[in-house]
């Protein structure tokens, strides 16, 4: 399934690889949330405080997609992640994710709980 | 003719209670020691005897809206984490964690899946105060430690009031409506629940924090501090607070006496009867409008001087009648225009220990204060400006304005004029020769009434 692209008012959908699901992410919530609200355990130690930078995915699709991060996101992705950060724009963390449509992004381990 | 008002007109319990073991104790109404403000024994007996025992305002209810909305409320070296665990539920937990003491959270935010993590070795809990088992590295410690009811989270006992979030950090405490009694009686019929902030500031004084809210618990000051609004009157003006009472509970309230030698002047044309003159009364609201930036909105204003050609002896009675008009055209719906709410307008309401209400119209100004972390000379005192907000209207999450110096212009005048003499007032408490402070017996009393209280929680 292609990720959709946000028009004619459909929730945005994320599609997270290498499980091949695919998220509803409403407006004002994290990726993270949205997979928690869809029961799904999302790696993360700090819990949405972009604390651990756990909870990061590589975006692999629809990163014009993607709200621009802030610099809380931005420095721990920079402080947390080191060489693992990836070319800008690339890596982001779930607890910060919110998006205006679909994109596809890889994140091992996560699971149905 | 002077007739001293009793010092406590509400079910007084002082005689009761054995309050000579407390240091630099209060043995006569009328004066209250220096030390209890600067000496280190008696910060550190309210450290260990008061704070931890005492209802006290946490936060405001519309600072949580959401389930996992947290607020840390500190005082003195003590912190609490608040925050809605459900939206039916708020609980406050210690803030330490159950390993080895770290603190959890730190400010204000949002625990994220519903999960409140400690930043050292990333153990978790529920909103319930429950562990979220299986704690991580559980493996490494004896089983003895490590049961679930001995690792949940510290309760605080939680209580709402007036838009407010209460914790007592005793269990045992009585329950918040008891403690807070009988002050609720006279102001939920105001609405002050239903009001939401218009602003809110802070600032760091270098006074202990009694002194602070102490300068607020009388009204006769205004000649000396705030000289501008006596409207000229000089030596003329009359203490527009003239009837205090003190309460049990170390509660206290100011208002305006209906037979007062006051009646007449700007204060008691604001409510109910008499005479008063649209000018001087508008000009005076101006002025606390312009000065105080609150209490008198631009709203409240607007409506005084749509009066302005109205007889003197009907002012009173017009304003009122405005007043009402005007805030249902707007859709805000005003406290019931009876008689003993409208006589509550403009009065004043200390509640203990460190928590005060002043409402006037669809409005109120509150305040709060409390010791700065360790030095009993500095103190962290807030200030409120709330309104009642057309029906419907959710105005979301107040925002504060931040901490500001005392002559900072960021706070309105009046409120300067007030935080210089603070000051001021803790630096002479300090003198050799200065044996006691005095106190208005007929003005003052609330004062004393708290600091009795106070003795009450020391001698314990």
């Amino acid at each position: 399934m292609d990720p959709q692209r946000g028009v004619g008012g459909a929730v945005p959908v994320v599609r997270v690889e290498p499980l091949g699901v695919t998220i509803e992410v409403s407006p004002g919530e994290t990726l993270i949330e949205a997979a928690w609200r869809e029961g799904f355990d999302w790696p993360t130690v700090c819990y949405g405080q972009a604390q651990c930078a756990v909870c990061h995915v590589r975006v692999l699709d629809g990163v014009e997609n993607l709200a621009p991060p802030e610099s809380e996101e931005e420095d721990a992705i920079r402080t947390l992640l080191g060489a693992r950060a990836g070319r800008l724009g690339e890596i982001r963390l779930a607890c910060r994710l919110e998006v205006t449509g679909g994109a596809v992004v890889e994140k091992r381990g996560v699971r149905r709980s | 003719m002077t007739e001293v008002i009793p010092p406590v007109t509400y079910g007084d319990s002082s005689a009761e209670a054995n309050t000579s073991a407390a240091p630099f104790a209060i043995t006569d109404r009328s004066y209250i020691p220096p030390q209890r403000y600067f000496n280190r024994t008696f910060f550190e007996l309210e450290n260990e005897k008061l704070w931890p025992h005492v209802w006290q305002m946490a936060c405001r209810l519309e600072e949580i809206p959401n389930v996992g909305d947290y607020v840390e409320y500190w005082v003195a070296s003590y912190s609490v984490i608040v925050v809605r665990s459900s939206p039916t539920e708020i609980k406050a937990y210690q803030n330490a964690c159950r390993h080895r003491g770290t603190q959890l959270a730190q400010g204000c935010g949002s625990f994220r899946g519903a999960q409140i993590v400690c930043p050292f070795h990333a153990w978790r809990w529920n909103l319930d105060g429950s562990p979220s088992l299986p704690m991580y590295g559980s493996e490494g410690f004896e089983d003895r430690v490590m049961r679930p009811d001995d690792l949940r989270l510290v309760e605080c006992r939680v209580g709402t009031w007036a838009g407010c979030v209460f914790i007592n950090m005793d269990l045992n405490a009585p329950p918040l409506l008891e403690a807070l009694h009988p002050v609720p009686d006279f102001l939920d019929p105001l609405l002050i629940a239903d009001m939401r902030v218009d602003w809110w500031k802070a600032v760091r004084l270098k006074a202990n924090w009694k002194l602070a809210l102490e300068a607020f618990m009388e009204g006769w000051h205004v000649r000396g501090t705030h000289t501008q609004l006596t409207l000229g009157a000089g030596d003329d003006f009359r203490n527009p607070h003239d009837l205090q009472h003190s309460y049990e509970n170390g509660h206290a309230s100011l208002e305006k006496d209906p037979n007062s030698a006051a009646q007449g002047t700007v204060k008691s044309s604001l409510g109910l009867g008499g005479t008063a003159d649209p000018e001087q009364t508008i000009s005076y609201l101006r002025m606390v409008h312009e000065q105080l930036q609150t209490s008198v909105l631009a709203k409240d204003l607007h409506v005084a001087e749509s009066l302005r050609t109205c007889p003197p002896e009907q002012f009173s009675k017009n304003f009122v009648k405005s007043m009402y008009a005007w805030n249902a055209g707007a859709g805000i719906k005003l406290p019931d225009p009876d008689p003993a709410v409208l006589g509550l307008w403009s009065s004043q309401w200390f509640i203990f220990p460190s928590f005060k209400i002043h409402p006037l119209f669809g409005n109120a100004i509150t305040y709060r204060s409390r010791p700065d972390r360790d030095d009993p000379e500095y103190c962290y005192f807030e200030m409120w400006s709330l309104t009642l907000q057309p029906e419907g209207h959710d105005p979301g999450k107040p925002k504060f304005d931040g901490v500001f110096e005392f002559d900072d212009e960021a706070w309105p005048l009046i409120a300067r004029q007030d935080f210089g003499n603070i000051e001021r007032q803790q630096r002479g408490l300090h003198m050799p020769g200065l044996k006691s402070t005095r106190l208005a017996r007929k003005w003052e009393d609330g004062i004393a009434n708290s600091h009795i209280q106070l003795d009450r929680y020391l001698a314990r």
